[in-house]
């Protein structure tokens, strides 16, 4: 009988705990709001004195290695190199790596730029798989495309890293497009304040909206529910969480579809990490592990107003296969810095980022989903208060629903004029509806990802993506 | 019976801030369709009005379209920059870019964009201030430079480099020396700040480097060197020949890079000892300047430079030697020489120079 009695105590206390987690997991995402609000406000206004396009032609600019990390990438490829062809920044120089696909993204590239190939000699500063071959084309200058064995997404930028000649590098993904301005205003970041070692831009998810040369000319609401539920997810990942961490200098994670990285940092520490599915967020880790351990001063910012547009998944597997992929890249960098976490040494990274991350981004997923199952069973069994379940889980929308419309006006304030009045108030609609379901599924699919951790922690999974309307 | 009130409060507080939430977003969403529809309308009317400046076919007639152009402007500083960008893109024939400068001019004597700025630079805040104190410098408004100055001074970082940067494109020698030698301990800051004013400066350089010269501290001097190397100051010679053989290596680096620039066939010995030197950074400026002199000595050591230790000094000495007149035969020497960094770095830019 005492046995039984301590599973019940057990039970019930820790609803309690779930519940307090959830509530306390959203304050923490109001103050996140409320202080990218005023970020966004600030740097919004700053645009306006800072006339980042009387920079267009200047001499000042640093110049940009675009490494675009290929795998069979052949029906994107092309038309990806041809869209960045058309940035609107003075020196750039675009590389291509194909790593070892085995469809036709060589043939494709060589093809349609006239490459032909030379030799050179390359720097090693990464250890990579040995470089095949090297293409250049006189028709393109700025155009390299390089051949080699197959080793990963990390191995592929290391790769471009050391064939790259310019200070600054970005990685991009070969299915995503970036504003025609995104990358002068990404640069402004690192002129305006030399420590800048990173600097991410904002993603936005394609889905229904025509980019063409990296300009977005409309917006209609995609068909499907799932990615409309993104559209609105993805304002709250980057308007509300990287704008409130970049603002105390304790971003960890900077997408791997946009970010520009200062060439010789990543150098000094190593290049990306092979055999991990999270290299984003691991060299963002590592830089800051990197800098703080030898008290070297360093920025790592973030600019919502550089955009770069991609597709995002359009069917459940897609995104639970995303997902897992997300989760099991955050446990990888978490464990692979763990030293960092409740470290003074790390400042306000390793006091609370890395805490938060451990927290609330990793382990939150599990409370949650433990939640999800105990409240009912509890409730039903009679051990939890009816009216007090109503209004915790009333609370719990309330608070969701306050993070997702708060987000939607931080967009909306960033005077994207994407999306009409109209269309504001639909999506608005989504970020109410993806608290019934959507969000749950999504915290189970982040559970199954630590579950699989040891299994899929190596593995790559291909996700079905639309083609950008030309 | 306490938590639970707490958590009613707490709800209604959540349905509270989700409805301001919902009113605000309406509200700008609908300002931002309402700014898009003026937006879209005002550009069209600015066509009609352009087209009309632009075409007229006569003096009289032009004058009545600046009229109606100025109208439509009235006063609203965005709306003006809207009619000058079209009239700057416009491509119709006969209007080179000085014709349409002098429309520009003769639209700005009705519309007085002056004015418009000196108000924002009055009334509005750092953001608008900063912003005017630009398009002031821009409209040559010398008469507004005492107010510009006195955003010089002020405590926000922005404001103070839009003013500062206003009077370098008026070519303010003293202010824009003084602003440079407040902030040079700002190492972090200073170096792009510099590269930009000197770019952008209208007054005489090398009274603003002396001006420099004179008081800041050496990362501000090696900093100023570097980058006005690349207007060639003959009156600074003698500072660099003397930095170029000191002690100071971060004076050295920026003194052989002047020096350098000016490609004097008298430097080469300076440009030979620093291309000797154990700083990679110097040996590469050294070879980049010693490509300019195109002596045989001169070239000796370039093609030597092709064998460096350091990766740049290699790509950099490759690089030198396409623009100087090596010989087929050395060349040929270069490619299959027993040096293969050598070889390896000139092929990387054979290959790109040359058609295979």
């Amino acid at each position: 009988m005492g046995f039984l009695n301590a599973i019940r105590y057990f039970i019930v206390y820790f609803n309690y705990f779930c519940m307090a987690f959830t509530l306390l997991l959203n304050i923490i995402y109001i103050i996140q709001l409320f202080v990218s609000f005023f970020r966004v406000h600030h740097n919004y206004n700053r645009t306006f004195s800072d006339d980042y396009l009387s920079y267009e032609d200047s001499e000042n600019l640093l110049p940009i290695s675009l490494i675009i990390p290929a795998y069979n990438e052949q029906e994107h490829i092309v038309q990806n190199v041809r869209s960045l062809m058309k940035l609107n920044y003075p020196h750039f120089e675009i590389i291509v790596v194909n790593d070892g696909s085995t469809d036709k993204t060589g043939d494709r590239v060589i093809n349609a730029f006239h490459m032909h190939k030379i030799e050179t000699s390359i720097r090693y500063q990464i250890p990579t798989q040995k470089i095949e071959a090297v293409y250049y084309s006189k028709t393109y200058p700025n155009l390299l495309y390089v051949q080699k064995a197959n080793g990963g997404k990390s191995d592929a930028l290391n790769a471009g890293i050391n064939i790259s000649k310019y200070p600054l590098f970005t990685c991009l993904d070969a299915d995503s497009r970036i504003e025609k301005d995104a990358l002068l205003r990404l640069s402004l970041e690192f002129i305006k304040d030399s420590r800048t070692v990173v600097a991410g831009g904002i993603v936005r998810i394609a889905n229904g909206s025509k980019i063409v040369d990296g300009e977005l000319k409309g917006f209609t609401m995609p068909k499907k529910l799932i990615e409309r539920f993104q559209i609105v997810e993805y304002y709250r990942s980057f308007l509300m969480g990287r704008v409130f961490w970049a603002a105390s200098n304790s971003l960890l994670i900077v997408s791997g579809a946009f970010g520009l990285f200062r060439k010789q940092t990543v150098i000094e520490v190593g290049g990306y990490k092979k055999n991990t599915i999270g290299e984003d967020m691991e060299i963002v880790v590592r830089i800051h592990h990197y800098m703080r351990k030898h008290r070297r001063k360093y920025k790592v910012t973030f600019n919502e107003f550089s955009v770069c547009w991609t597709q995002g998944p359009m069917s459940l597997n897609d995104i639970r296969s995303q997902r897992r992929r997300w989760q099991i890249g955050l446990m990888d960098t978490l464990i692979s810095h763990a030293g960092m976490t409740f470290n003074p040494r790390y400042g306000f990274v390793g006091m609370v980022s890395m805490p938060y991350n451990w927290i609330f981004e990793l382990f939150g997923a599990v409370v949650e989903t433990i939640g999800y199952f105990l409240i009912p069973f509890t409730l039903i069994m009679g051990e939890l208060n009816m009216f007090f379940f109503v209004i915790y889980f009333l609370l719990s929308v309330s608070l969701g629903v306050i993070l997702s419309e708060g987000s939607l006006v931080l967009e909306q304030y960033t005077h994207r004029a994407a999306m009409t009045a109209k269309q504001s108030i639909a999506i608005s609609v989504y970020a109410i509806l993806e608290n019934f379901g959507y969000r749950q599924i999504i915290t189970i699919f982040r559970v199954e990802g630590i579950i699989k951790y040891r299994k899929l922690r190596k593995t790559w999974g291909k996700i079905q993506r639309k083609e950008f309307e030309q | 019976m306490k938590i639970e009130l707490i958590s009613v409060i707490g709800l209604l507080l959540c349905l509270l801030i989700i409805g301001i939430e919902y009113i605000l977003l309406y509200r700008l969403a609908e300002l931002q369709d309402e700014h898009t529809a003026r937006n879209d309308n005002i550009r069209r009317r600015l066509d009609i009005h352009v087209e009309g400046v632009l075409y007229a076919p006569t003096q009289g007639s032009r004058d009545a379209e600046i009229t109606a152009l100025a109208d439509e402007i009235n006063g609203e500083y965005a709306v003006y920059e809207m009619a000058v960008k079209e009239i700057k893109e416009h491509q119709g024939s006969g209007f080179d870019d000085e014709a349409k400068e002098k429309l520009i001019e003769r639209i700005n004597t009705q519309v007085d964009p002056v004015a418009m700025y000196a108000k924002m630079l009055d009334e509005g805040d750092v953001y608008h201030k900063g912003y005017a104190c630009r398009r002031l410098a821009d409209l040559e408004a010398l008469e507004y430079r005492d107010k510009i100055k006195e955003c010089v001074d002020s405590k926000d970082r922005d404001l103070a480099y839009n003013a500062a940067m206003a009077l370098c494109e008026m070519g303010d020698v003293y202010e824009v020396a003084a602003y440079l030698l407040r902030i040079e301990n700002d190492t972090q800051y200073s170096g792009r700040i510099v590269n930009e004013f000197f770019d952008q400066f209208t007054g005489d350089r090398e009274e603003l480097a002396a001006m420099l010269f004179e008081k800041c501290n050496k990362y501000m001097k090696c900093t100023v060197i570097k980058t006005i190397a690349q207007y060639k100051i003959d009156g600074f010679r003698n500072m660099y020949i003397e930095g170029a053989s000191g002690d100071d290596n971060q004076l050295k680096i920026a003194c052989v890079k002047a020096l350098a620039a000016f490609g004097y066939p008298e430097d080469e010995q300076i440009l030979q000892i620093a291309a000797g030197d154990k700083d990679w950074v110097i040996r590469s400026s050294a070879v980049r300047g010693l490509s300019l002199l195109k002596t045989q000595t001169a070239l000796n050591t370039v093609k030597h430079a092709l064998g460096d230790k350091e990766w740049w000094v290699r790509q950099t000495a490759a690089q030198s030697l396409t623009r100087m007149d090596i010989s087929p035969r050395d060349l040929e020497e270069i490619l299959g020489g027993y040096d293969r960094f050598a070889a390896d770095a000139m092929k990387n830019v054979l290959y790109k120079t040359v058609d295979t």
